[in-house]
């Protein structure tokens, strides 16, 4: 154990390239990560936020090994990611989320078994492993069934028990919650929370501000393949402080409206989320200037909902720092 | 944004009374993967047999009795029936040269496909990149998912053969069979190692099962189970060296005809050197796909 770090990235680069079309081959080039640098320390929960497309994947990709960086350089419990492949991987976890990479003709079990054997858990501790996994995470009783009829949260539990067969001293988390319903994300959250206080080194990489709020002891924002900002939560969150947030629901909101609020005295940055027919207006102004009235009256003739104007949370400092890279 | 590491809170935030923590509390065994254990050549041994085994049930598309029954015994027994029946029509060969190769031959379609779904049905699963992050040997891992599908390729000839020789009269001598069994498990091997070479063509091309139905009808022409070698022109009697099958049919017809081993033993190993020059050249193509795949993220992985 050489480095006091489990996770050094030093000037990270990724580019795509791709070649499309046979008689006329044309090449495109994405930069997807753009000098990426940050540590993790042995034991810490470090949160990777970022919009989609940020970057956050191909990060977590070249930590693991799976795609060698174009520049820079990473090691992981003070192993090479490019050179000591072999190192790196035996002390690492990875969990992706969605439905995908289980054997799905397998049952839980043999998924399990299987990953013992090309994680290289030796035969005798394998039964006992898998038991005491299974149990972790609320699988046991159902070890038998196929893959193919498992919910989705059972599947993500089935992710992490696997991750974890060859006890990782780092785990890679990449969007592990995605899709799963709230109860089984709050007990994903509790297993992971629990690993981390047992020491091992949790990357977490998720969309939900709460997740990381609650978990993450450091959080880099990541936005065009560049770190943003980087920080503990109150660290981060204090990037907002200064602001007052108004969220306006509405229906049927004319990107001619949008640009009017945005023109609004004192407002700082202005969002629109769709929800399903219903648009979340989220105008950020200084603390000092109370916007609430001119955005009332910016919206007049558009029918609107719930209206509520509070303190600014994580999440907006996110979207202040993801808005500003914009 | 600078990013130098700033200490954190040295403990998670909130306490979780869950049912996990008396089981993740650290153990004071050293971690799993570390222990001392069986020997290396132990543990390659069980990775490929009992891992092997694993794979097959998890990859294979035809396992269940209905496609296994139909796809790889009864298809392959009315090919042998349709290509004799063709012959005595013709007067081109007796039965005992169709009945002989194209029972050798039906095992390539369980191992050339095998061989093929051992990697690309990873990629429909999306477990690739799973495999690929172990930190075992590719080649263990992979020349370990060979073994079922030439074990379910031999099974295969012997059926396809017992039931051909029933069908059609054909009088096979007794002290030829453990010969024609170690033939066919040959020409099986030798099949898997072809196949798997062609799977590992999916670590770097997406539609590679064009690769694998093509190769199969190529092994029905180039191998001379149905044609004899003296009607193909000179270039496909040599292509035809090179496959497996080839000179498995041929050791396989000796042995029928009652030549004895000492006839069939040359033709053997020549089918043995085959299915070794496949089994190194899967293992150098599956290293040099995923090194490649890492470097042009040319894979889909995950």
């Amino acid at each position: 154990m050489g480095s006091a770090y489990a996770i050094e990235a030093e000037e990270l680069r990724r580019t795509y390239r791709a070649r499309t079309g046979w008689l006329k081959p044309r090449r495109t080039e994405v930069e997807a990560v753009r000098g990426v640098t940050f540590t993790v320390g042995r034991g810490e929960l470090f949160g990777l936020l970022g919009p989609n497309g940020a970057g956050k994947t191909t990060t977590i990709k070249m930590l693991n090994t799976l795609l060698i960086p174009t520049s820079g350089r990473a090691r992981v419990c003070g192993h090479d990611v490019e050179r000591e492949t072999r190192e790196v991987r035996r002390r690492i976890g990875y969990v992706f989320g969605g439905d995908r990479g289980l054997y799905d003709r397998l049952s839980a079990l043999d998924n399990l078994r299987y990953f013992a054997e090309l994680y290289a858990v030796p035969a005798r501790e394998q039964k006992g492993r898998i038991a005491e996994l299974l149990d972790l995470v609320g699988l046991a009783g159902r070890e038998r069934e196929r893959v193919e009829g498992y919910s989705r949260g059972m599947r993500q539990r089935l992710h992490i028990a696997r991750g974890l067969l060859h006890s990782p001293d780092v785990l890679f988390l990449d969007e592990p919650s995605i899709g799963v319903d709230p109860v089984a994300a709050r007990e994903l959250r509790r297993t992971v929370a629990d690993l981390a206080s047992t020491g091992t080194t949790v990357l977490l990489t998720t969309h939900y501000m709460a997740e990381a709020d609650e978990l993450c002891d450091r959080i880099a924002v990541i936005a065009d393949g560049c770190i943003q900002a980087l920080g503990t939560p109150a660290e981060l969150r204090r990037r907002a402080e200064g602001r007052r947030v108004v969220e306006v629901e509405a229906y049927g909101v004319p990107e001619s409206a949008v640009d009017a609020l945005r023109g609004l005295p004192g407002v700082r940055e202005t969002a629109v989320e769709a929800r399903g027919a219903l648009q979340l207006l989220t105008v950020h102004s200084d603390a000092h200037v109370d916007v609430q009235s001119d955005v009332l009256r910016e919206l007049a003739g558009i029918r609107l909902g719930r209206v509520d104007s509070r303190e600014p949370t994580l999440e907006d400092a996110y979207v202040a720092i993801v808005s500003a890279a914009a | 944004m600078s990013g130098a590491y700033l200490p954190g809170p040295a403990a998670s935030p909130t306490p979780f009374p869950f049912r996990a923590r008396a089981a993740l509390t650290p153990s004071p065994v050293p971690p799993p993967h570390r222990s001392p254990e069986k020997g290396p050549g132990m543990k390659t041994l069980r990775l490929m047999t009992v891992g092997g085994v694993i794979a097959y049930r998890a990859l294979f598309n035809w396992t269940t009795p209905g496609m296994f029954i139909g796809t790889l015994l009864v298809g392959p027994l009315f090919q042998l029936l349709f290509f004799a029946y063709l012959g005595r029509q013709l007067q081109v060969a007796d039965d005992r040269f169709y009945i002989v190769g194209n029972a050798v031959l039906t095992a390539s379609l369980a191992c050339v496909f095998g061989g093929t779904m051992a990697v690309a049905n990873e990629r429909r699963y999306g477990t690739l990149g799973h495999v690929l992050l172990s930190p075992r040997s590719r080649t263990a891992v992979f020349w370990g998912r060979v073994l079922p599908y030439a074990g379910n390729g031999l099974l295969i000839a012997v059926v396809t053969l017992t039931a051909g020789a029933l069908l059609l009269g054909l009088r096979i001598p007794v002290s030829a069979l453990p010969g024609l069994l170690l033939v066919m498990a040959a020409g099986s091997l030798a099949c898997g190692f072809f196949g798997l070479t062609l799977g590992a063509l999916g670590l770097r091309f997406r539609d590679v099962w064009v690769i694998s139905n093509v190769s199969v009808a190529l092994l029905l022409l180039l191998t001379g189970v149905n044609v004899p070698a003296s009607g193909l022109p000179g270039w496909m009697v040599a292509v035809g060296e090179w496959l497996p099958i080839t000179h498995a049919a041929e050791a396989a017809r000796r042995l029928a005809a009652g030549d004895g081993l000492a006839a069939a033993a040359g033709p053997l190993g020549q089918e043995l050197l085959v299915g070794a020059g496949y089994a190194v050249a899967a293992a150098a193509l599956l290293k040099i796909f995923e090194f490649e795949s890492r470097r042009t993220a040319s894979l889909d992985v995950l």
